[in-house]
């Protein structure tokens, strides 16, 4: 009978864990020691096959400090180009900016194995705020209409590209914002509507947690940027869709919105094939809350507020129990994949949730003060069932997982 | 020697993406047409935007209606997005003939947007250095003419401001 392994570098025999799971193989090792399992020998060669993932990824102030010096002058550099470098006349300004691009970039990967983390994750910032800054330059020189989604999907795939072929984070982190920014504002851009953009939500959610999961085991740090994002956009797109005045108003199909359910359809299937155990349910949940949110959309109970009636009770009830069910499983979620941020937002969102919904509900009943108190009543009740609820089901997934 | 390949590879892809940004423009330099306009000023009393002088063409205006940054009058047909105004010769510059929401099949056009109440086509505003702002103003209000590049798309690049 085999055991599988996980995949280890022939050059190194460590293998990642983190740093809780770490301590309790500490804890037992030091009590099998005891109780005469194993002897000194064997406690020191398993602990030494194990490395904290933790370490690798050190918080310190001065990689702090370097990141917002380095967010503070490519802000500063795209400012300058929508400022107008004033004594430059538009050929030199693109020049000047493209030379700051091209430094950032060369001088960056070039001098990697010289460069502690903090600095290189600076400058590769510095580089993808640059690339930018270069996009935007050029559009204002030859006078491309400035307020083009285009540029930032420009701008989002050059940094991604960054990101894939140096493995690194920080242009990972300027493609995706940038990225997500043209994802929602590029179907919208010709008309708006409260449908098109729980949609937009909905597919960007889709494809984000589908890339998370296809990139768990080969690059774990990029699955849990995609992963967190995935959950933030399932959490707003949820809740933009319970709203009552979310309606399908004003909405028309435009090629975009199409590519956009083509290309999350498309992941999520990739997703759903290559993953591996319970992840296979991720792509498929977040497919899910997109087709509950459409559904809550068509779902229109009128935008009166002066009367409550019936059926805006069941829309918001409706609304309330689903945010709480997949709040609760991101909440699990986070805590299965060692991702404490999604656990964060989920219960964020939830508490925020609650309470709007509530506000919106309750306040055409209750006034002023008493508000405040049924409000916080719910932000208790919430918080506490919601605790309990997380602590259940993860007890019970990692049952079912061992 | 992977690293600089990666980093060419990287730079490479950013920098044709950097121009896929400007094609339209660049495509309207290097293939298009060359076309004179009459041109005046928009706003008489502060003509310079930064560097900037916002220009105006009376032979493409649609009608009186004007917006900060000029702009070739709005359609008021209730739609906004691809406006086509289509080109013929007059005098020895050009003129509009029509604006339309369809692209043209045929024949001098320009591609232009109307999503921002004004119709643009790229050609409003004209950069200026300082020492230059003066002599500008002067030949701006004298009769000037600016010359245009328009390629087969309609797109369209402003490459000189000068005496008629």
């Amino acid at each position: 009978m085999t055991t599988s392994t996980a995949p280890t570098d022939p050059h190194d025999h460590a293998r990642d864990a983190t740093a809780v799971q770490l301590a309790w193989l500490r804890r037992e090792l030091a009590d099998w020691q005891a109780a005469g399992i194993v002897d000194g020998e064997q406690v020191a060669a398993i602990s030494g096959r194990y490395r904290t993932v933790e370490e690798t990824r050190r918080f310190s102030l001065g990689r702090l400090l370097l990141a917002l010096g380095a967010v503070f002058v490519g802000v500063g550099l795209i400012w300058l180009v929508a400022a107008n470098l004033d004594q430059l006349p538009p050929l030199l300004r693109f020049v000047v900016v493209a030379s700051l691009w091209l430094a950032f970039l060369v001088g960056g990967e070039l001098a990697v194995p010289r460069l502690t983390p903090g600095v290189l994750g600076a400058v590769r910032l510095l580089a993808a705020l640059a690339f930018g800054a270069t996009i935007f330059q050029a559009a204002q020189s030859l006078q491309v209409p400035a307020y083009e989604p285009l540029l930032l999907g420009l701008w989002s795939a050059g940094t991604l590209v960054h990101a894939y072929a140096t493995r690194a984070v920080m242009p990972l982190l300027v493609g995706i914002a940038t990225g997500l920014i043209w994802w929602i504002w590029q179907p919208l851009a010709h008309a708006g509507s409260g449908a098109g953009a729980v949609l937009t939500l909905g597919t960007g959610a889709v494809l984000a947690v589908s890339l998370a999961v296809v990139h768990d085991r080969r690059l774990d740090t990029f699955a849990f940027v995609w992963r967190t994002v995935g959950s933030v956009l399932v959490m707003v797109a949820l809740f933009a869709a319970a709203i009552p005045f979310t309606t399908t108003d004003g909405f028309e199909w435009n090629p975009w919105l199409v590519l956009g359910l083509v290309v999350a359809g498309a992941a999520a299937t990739a997703g759903a094939v290559l993953a591996r155990g319970t992840a296979r349910w991720e792509p498929v949940g977040a497919t899910a809350v997109l087709g509950f949110s459409v559904l809550m959309v068509l779902w229109d109970t009128g935008t009166d507020t002066s009367t409550v009636d019936l059926a805006d009770w069941a829309h918001a009830a409706v609304g309330v129990a689903a945010y709480v069910a997949v709040a609760v499983g991101l909440a699990a979620l986070g805590t299965l994949r060692d991702n404490p941020v999604i656990t964060v937002i989920a219960m964020v969102a939830l508490v925020v949730f609650t309470t709007f919904q509530s506000f919106a509900v309750f306040a055409a009943i209750i006034q002023g003060a008493w508000l405040f108190v049924v409000l916080g009543l719910v932000f208790l009740g919430t918080g506490v069932l919601f605790d309990r609820a997380r602590r259940g089901i993860t007890a019970n997934l990692e049952g079912a997982e061992s | 020697m992977n690293r600089v390949i990666t980093v060419g590879v990287v730079a490479a892809v950013q920098a044709v993406l950097v121009a896929v940004a400007v094609a339209p423009q660049v495509s309207a330099r290097l293939t298009g047409e060359t076309h004179t306009f009459r041109v005046e000023t928009v706003d008489p009393i502060d003509p310079f935007r930064g560097a900037y002088v916002t220009l105006g063409y009376p032979d493409l205006r649609h009608d009186a209606s004007t917006g900060v940054g000029g702009g070739q009058g709005s359609l008021e047909d209730g739609e906004s997005g691809d406006v086509f105004i289509t080109l013929r010769e007059e005098d020895g510059h050009s003129i509009a003939e029509d604006w339309v929401r369809e692209r043209p099949d045929s024949g001098p056009y320009l591609a232009c947007d109307d999503s921002g109440w004004q119709i643009h086509c790229g050609i409003e505003s004209w950069f200026v250095p300082q020492d230059e702002a003066a002599e500008m103003e002067r030949l701006l209000q004298e009769g000037a003419v600016a010359e245009v590049r328009i390629d087969s798309r309609g797109h369209a690049a402003l490459v000189d401001v000068r005496a008629e």
